[in-house]
């Protein structure tokens, strides 16, 4: 059970905060203009704090219920687990900070930090999951490489879902070359887009995101490493009745935040 | 410098960094959750533009609480691994609840008082910054739990050279986590109480056109910062109670009380040296009590001339007496978190563990770089902060009959690239 729980709040993660830093990998892309690239940034914004707090929730349980692992885990990957924070940092500190003053090369450099950090985490996180796993070197960097891939994939899909003209145009594109159709250029007067991926793609994403977390997850030794089982017979029980209120919590936020569409 | 120093080094940095902003947060909290309540039990139009002011400020600074946190969350494991192999099943658990019970919950339902200013019932809304109120105490206690285990493992048993929980009530009720609890609380309203009233004294003095908010915010603030001084107070003496000897000895005690609890430590330990820097833990302890002693003389004439309304508008020199004692809290609440900390020292968890034990295997290259760049960003992070939080206080509420923007969240930055209303921050 304890490891489903771990499980659930790390993929829960990767799939909600992974569009995110997604997004913020492809912001350059996404929007050519200083207002097109803040209309995307706002499509995140109300999001990006909600969506990262699983992560907070999944290493915490993990040195709940595997202190153990946990310590041998972040310490093996030192390096790795401090880009990670230095860009986590970053990209945050880029989004909350990018509107609150009005001038055009402090939007810039808000908008470097996001996208800076946003790569850090993506290629962190391959360094870590890869790593864990085993990777030797070539698969390794393979690996790292696959997984930024899957982040900037996965934050297309959503974008796709979420943004509006050209922004969602561009995050379409991809979806509809790798479909084997061409993108339909933009006639004059009339907005042409691509066949809409829409939530196909963001689930095949997001199940993409799921299995390499469960993948990389499953050559951890977890089973072996568990908390005493004095502390799981409380930390346990705890988590599982406080779960259900957890994501009833954040689904009452995203239809708070229904109406929020940038664009 | 050693792998140790700047390991010990680093995480003071961010726990200092993040201790500030929280201090601030935690007491803000409380005192927007009151004003709103008012607000919304009595429709005053002056206490829903106070909570929103107030709360703008409070935005500001959780941000700044959060990135910190993530850093300190991540770094027990990075760099104390030794502290999650001996102490996990104790320590680990309680930051798993801090994790799940509070720190989840009180983000999400940050985000829905942000977003749900227009969009929610208001009694509804109410409630949604009661939670995450109570649910940044509950925060608050979980890991002062931890914390409170590292100075006092009560509740838990060594066996094969690891902690196992025997009486989870122990733990959850150990003095030296409850007393805490309640010094950090006191201290946390000390800090915004001195904030409300030095930001409003602030305004006050420049002749402001906002008297009413400002004059309502600065008696709130002073109204305040007495009884959380006395409880301020009242909790640290009950936690003089619960002292590790040498810590005692190191602040107040003779050279032979020093030498004389070395030896009962080497006794009970083994050989070492048992004594904490003498010079550091007296040095913040006489500056946590000295820096009361001025607060407590800056309440006690503020909470008289709060009394006289021509005083509260026009008396310059208090107000400007209010804005100078902004940063004292601030300073106290450093200085008291160096002296419980270092007066711990040379132990990680008290009797159990040493720091040294508990550093993980690292070369001291990967710390370098690391505390580098920690520092680096953090500093640039805290200069920003610092700089906006006083640029949002300068600017003061949005002018009356302009309740936020209608569609936009408030208090969070909108990317939109269209120009930003200054008055929206």
């Amino acid at each position: 059970m304890e490891i489903a729980l771990l499980a659930f709040f790390t993929a829960g993660y990767f799939v909600l905060s992974g569009a995110d830093f997604g997004i913020g990998m492809l912001l350059p892309y996404l929007g050519r203009s200083p207002g097109e690239r803040g209309r995307v940034l706002d499509a995140i914004t109300p999001f990006f704090l909600t969506n990262e707090v699983w992560l907070v929730a999944a290493v915490g349980f993990f040195i709940g219920a595997f202190p153990t692992l946990e310590g041998e885990l972040l310490t093996g990957h030192y390096a790795a687990f401090t880009v990670l924070l230095l860009g986590w940092v970053a990209r945050d500190a880029g989004i909350w900070l990018r509107g609150r003053v009005d001038r055009a090369a402090w939007r810039t450099g808000c908008e470097a930090a996001v996208v800076a950090g946003s790569w850090a985490v993506a290629l962190s996180w391959g360094f870590v999951l890869a790593g864990s796993a085993g990777a030797p070197p070539p698969l390794l960097a393979a690996a790292v490489v696959a997984l930024a891939a899957l982040f900037a994939v996965h934050g297309l899909a959503l974008a796709a879902l979420r943004l509006s003209g050209g922004p969602r145009e561009r995050a379409r594109r991809p979806f509809a070359a790798a479909g084997g159709r061409t993108a339909h250029a933009p006639t004059p007067g009339r907005t042409a887009y691509a066949p809409a991926p829409g939530r196909t793609a963001y689930a095949l994403t997001s199940g993409g995101m799921v299995l390499v977390c469960l993948a990389a997850g499953s050559r951890l030794p977890l089973a072996e490493n568990l908390a005493d089982p004095a502390t799981l017979a409380l930390l346990t029980p705890a988590t599982l009745v406080l779960t259900p209120l957890l994501v009833a919590s954040q689904i009452w936020l995203w239809r708070v935040l229904g109406p929020v569409r940038a664009g | 410098m050693e792998t140790l120093d700047l390991a010990r080094l680093q995480f003071a940095l961010t726990a200092g960094g993040h201790f500030v902003f929280v201090a601030l947060t935690l007491g803000l909290a409380t005192l927007i959750a009151l004003v709103q309540t008012r607000a919304v039990l009595t429709g005053s139009a002056v206490h829903e533009r106070m909570t929103r002011f107030w709360g703008r400020l409070y935005v500001v600074n959780y941000a700044m609480g959060i990135v910190t946190g993530l850093v300190m969350e991540f770094q027990l494991g990075m760099a104390w691994k030794g502290l999650s192999h001996v102490a996990g099943n104790v320590f680990g658990a309680s930051l798993a609840m801090e994790t799940i019970v509070a720190f989840f919950v009180e983000s999400t339902f940050l985000g829905l008082w942000i977003f749900g200013w227009d969009r929610l019932n208001r009694w509804v809304h109410l409630a949604v910054f009661w939670v995450v109120a109570l649910t940044a105490y509950a925060s608050a206690y979980w890991v002062l739990v931890a914390n409170g285990f590292m100075q006092n493992p009560v509740g838990a048993e060594l066996s094969g050279g690891v902690l196992k929980l025997t009486d989870a009530a122990a733990v959850l009720a150990n003095p030296a986590a409850l007393t805490a609890f309640g010094h950090v609380m006191a201290a946390s309203l000390v800090t915004a109480g001195f904030f409300l009233a030095g930001v409003s004294a602030y305004h006050l003095r420049r002749g402001t056109a906002e008297r009413e908010f400002f004059r309502r915010s600065l008696r709130i603030g002073v109204f305040t910062g007495l009884p959380a001084l006395a409880a301020v107070v009242a909790f640290g003496e009950m936690s003089f109670g619960t002292l590790q000897p040498l810590k005692g000895a190191a602040f107040d005690g003779t050279a032979a009380d020093v030498a004389r609890l070395q030896a009962d430590a080497v006794a009970a330990f083994g050989p070492g040296d048992y004594v904490p820097p003498l010079g550091l833990v007296r040095g913040s302890g006489m500056a946590m009590l000295g820096l009361f002693s001025v607060m407590a003389l800056v309440s006690l004439v503020s909470v008289v001339l709060a009394l006289f309304p021509r005083a509260v508008l026009g008396l310059r020199a208090w107000h400007v007496l209010l804005v100078a004692s902004v940063p004292l809290p601030f300073a106290a609440v450093l200085a008291g978190w160096v002296f419980r900390e270092a007066g711990r020292q040379p132990w990680v968890v008290y009797g159990v563990l040493t720091t040294e034990e508990a550093l993980s295997d690292l070369p001291p290259g990967l710390l370098v770089f690391s505390l580098t760049a920690f520092t680096v960003l953090f500093a640039v992070l805290l200069a920003v902060n610092g700089w906006l939080l006083a640029r949002t206080a300068r600017r003061g509420p949005d002018p009356a009959g302009s309740p936020g923007a209608p569609d936009a969240a408030p208090d969070l930055p909108s990317g939109s690239g269209a120009p930003v209303p200054a008055a929206l921050f």
